[in-house]
């Protein structure tokens, strides 16, 4: 009997940690039939390939295992579970959708998997705040807290279209999803806006699918200075449609994720010409420093395109982020480095002091494991699509060119 | 916010128009009631697209309006092969052809998710430019929706009054026994209705993808309003349906004007258990 009990508690608890792995599993999870999934799980491979090429992580070959969310809380669970114990990956990378990844948190805390997720919503950092040794496990070096969303439309609103450019815009008609996620933007947005001087006069709830705007946008031509999409589920390539067919006279400026991807000037037909939009995370295919030419040169040599999405980018930082800690892990004389609890340590040790260098810029974790927001770090570029380009406006040292109005606005 | 119902109301209407029309005639003539009317509309959509993408290459600027005849014309051919395959063996049995037909709608929606993805699509617009009609924007793509969809209800009605295969429909329609009695081949005449249904979908499809888009979950969106447009015209009857399908355009965009877009279905709704409840005939119906 005793003996039993030892062998089950060694199955059980130690199974991981001490087994000697010659490869390193890393499990990446996301709607894998979108092209947020599709271009997590592309960044993944490539980075695995690249460190592959380079002798692997503390010589152990790196190997990518794919589970699909299929947009759906029931299935993530499931797969995430599948990944954490039945593949025992030693780390989960990926994620989208708030409200998606609010479920799964609550496995990578049972199961105690390290998880460097993607999804912007504060509920789920506010939960490392609280209960840290349960949910440390979890960061997100892939996109920034919907509460810094705010921060970066109002620097597009008041800092840059109205001081820098000029715009006297004050009245605000906000199109958002109706998901968990814009609620928490708003929270943060709506005193922010007041506190500036501007006035919400529309704030519409669009539900995923939604693709006529048509009522929407003749309300804010009468009512509102500007038109700020607050969208991630619903595509944008609708509205774009419409505001540029109905010559619509007032400029579109927000949060709009789907005009993030290289290919929506295609998607709209080149009609998306004047939206301003902030680009989540500095996931924007613009040469800002050296790895970021590199991988954006791999990722068209090997798919023979751009990056499809955002999440590209984040993904493909999140694996070296973690053979980053590993390796100082090693180097620091840690026994077993891989070791999710050890992990946590390091990951937490590339802060305001010490930032990763990424293809997107500077990662740096605050207390609660969230992408540390500012000019000198990853932040929400602000851009402009122009004549087939993603143009950065803002912030000055980053721009890659100047604003243009639509000719008939 | 009148002009904005009358005007953004008669296009959406005019598509609707297309769509309810064909449900409802499918229902009237061989009272079938096709619950994969819905994908017929959005598979317009997706073959235009794919064929458009092959032949611009060979065939420049033509491609599209060919593009859209053929797409158009290939629903046809699908809404008359399922007709053949699954609902002619069946169509004695109603409850049978409503769950064949959901589980093809939902076949072939879960088959364009795994090509397409979950992504809304857009076909792009034939004509270019803006009209301004009262202060209120219409682009040229909404004009021409509108005529064509007018242009071929006028046909269609034209088609079943003046012509002898129209009037064999007609016929079929009123009396399905009487029509075989003098020699009417009734399955043909519900073969061509198949393709005229599913083919007025799929260029409603088109004409919705150009000023909006569509994704395959807008299928049963589609469905949900050609449902509270044939309840409220009257089950299988097609000018109901017409006058119906205006009426639930200008509501719908009176209800995203004063409630917000995600109401105008939460009001398809009311309008089908209401109609149902308080004049289950519909509003110009014959007793079903």
């Amino acid at each position: 009997m005793f003996l039993l009990v030892v062998v089950v508690l060694a199955l059980l608890g130690c199974a991981a940690p001490e087994k000697k792995e010659e490869v390193v599993k890393i499990g990446v999870i996301g709607p894998m039939e979108t092209k947020y999934g599709l271009a997590m799980k592309r960044a993944a491979e490539l980075a695995a390939k690249k460190i592959n090429e380079e002798g692997g992580i503390l010589g152990k070959t790196v190997k990518i295992v794919v589970a699909d969310t299929k947009f759906d809380p029931d299935v993530a669970t499931t797969e995430f579970r599948r990944l954490a114990q039945d593949e025992k990956v030693n780390i989960v990378i990926g994620g989208f959708s708030s409200g998606i990844a609010l479920t799964m948190i609550e496995v990578m805390a049972e199961t105690k998997t390290l998880w460097l997720g993607d999804a912007s919503s504060p509920r789920l950092t506010a939960k490392v705040k609280e209960d840290y040794e349960h949910y440390k496990y979890f960061f997100r070096p892939i996109v920034a807290n919907a509460s810094t969303f705010p921060l970066d439309m109002i620097e597009m609103l008041d800092n840059y279209l109205n001081k820098e450019i000029g715009l006297n815009i004050k009245k605000v008609a906000i199109v958002r999803d109706a998901a968990l996620w814009t609620d928490d933007v708003m929270q943060k947005f709506e005193p922010l806006l007041k506190e500036r001087g501007f006035e919400i006069v529309m704030d519409v709830k669009v539900p995923k699918g939604t693709e006529d705007f048509s009522t929407i946008l003749l309300e804010a031509q009468e009512k509102a200075d500007v038109i700020v999409p607050i969208l991630a589920h619903v595509r944008g390539d609708s509205l774009l449609k419409q505001w540029h067919d109905m010559k619509i006279k007032k400029l579109i400026a927000g949060h709009d994720l789907a005009a993030i991807d290289p290919d929506f000037w295609n998607a709209t037909e080149g009609k998306c010409f004047g939206e301003i939009y902030t680009a989540d995370g500095g996931a924007v295919a613009t040469p800002i420093n050296e790895k970021m030419i590199e991988f954006i040169d791999m990722y068209k040599k090997e798919f023979g395109k751009l990056p499809e999405a955002y999440s590209a980018y984040g993904v493909y930082d999140a694996v070296f982020l973690y053979k980053a800690a590993v390796e100082m892990a090693s180097k620091a004389g840690e026994s077993n480095p891989f070791d999710p609890d050890t992990l946590v340590k390091y990951l937490e040790k590339f802060n305001v002091n010490n930032p990763f260098e990424g293809v997107r810029g500077k990662i740096a974790f605050t207390s609660n494991h969230d992408l540390v927001w500012g000019d000198e770090f990853i932040r929400n570029y602000i851009c402009q699509w122009q004549e087939g380009k993603q143009v950065i406006l803002y912030p000055k040292n980053k721009a890659t060119g100047q604003f243009v109005k639509p000719e008939w606005i | 916010m009148i002009t904005e119902i009358l005007i953004l109301g008669t296009v959406i209407g005019g598509i609707w128009a297309l769509v309810a029309s064909g449900f409802s005639l499918m229902f009237g003539v061989a009272r079938i009631l096709n619950f994969a009317h819905g994908i017929f509309f959005v598979l317009g959509a997706y073959f235009t697209i794919s064929l458009n993408s092959k032949l611009s290459s060979v065939l420049a600027q033509y491609s599209l309006p060919f593009s859209i005849f053929l797409s158009i014309f290939l629903v046809g051919i699908v809404g008359l092969i399922i007709y053949r395959l699954f609902l002619s063996p069946l169509k004695e049995h109603e409850i049978m052809v409503i769950l064949v037909t959901l589980a093809i709608a939902l076949l072939l929606e879960e088959l364009l998710l795994m090509i397409f993805k979950d992504i809304s699509i857009s076909v792009p617009s034939v004509l270019h430019g803006t009209l301004s009609f009262f202060g209120i924007p219409i682009t040229y793509t909404r004009i021409l929706a509108l005529f064509l969809a007018i242009a071929l209800l006028v046909i269609l009605e034209l088609f079943t009054n003046k012509t002898r295969t129209g009037k064999s429909i007609l016929a079929t329609s009123q009396d399905k026994e009487a029509a075989m009695l003098i020699g009417i081949d009734v399955d043909r005449v519900y073969s061509m209705v198949a393709f005229i249904s599913a083919s007025f979908a799929s260029l409603a499809g088109i004409l919705y993808s150009q000023i909006y888009a569509v994704n395959p979950e807008t299928a049963l969106r589609v469905l949900i309003y050609a449902f509270a447009i044939v309840i409220l015209g009257g089950l299988g009857n097609v000018r109901g349906s017409i006058v119906a399908a205006f009426i639930i355009g200008y509501l719908q965009v009176a209800t995203s004007l004063s409630l917000g877009t995600r109401w105008s279905e939460v009001l398809a709704m009311i309008v089908i258990i209401s109609i149902l409840i308080i004049r289950p005939k519909g509003l110009f119906g014959v007793e079903v």
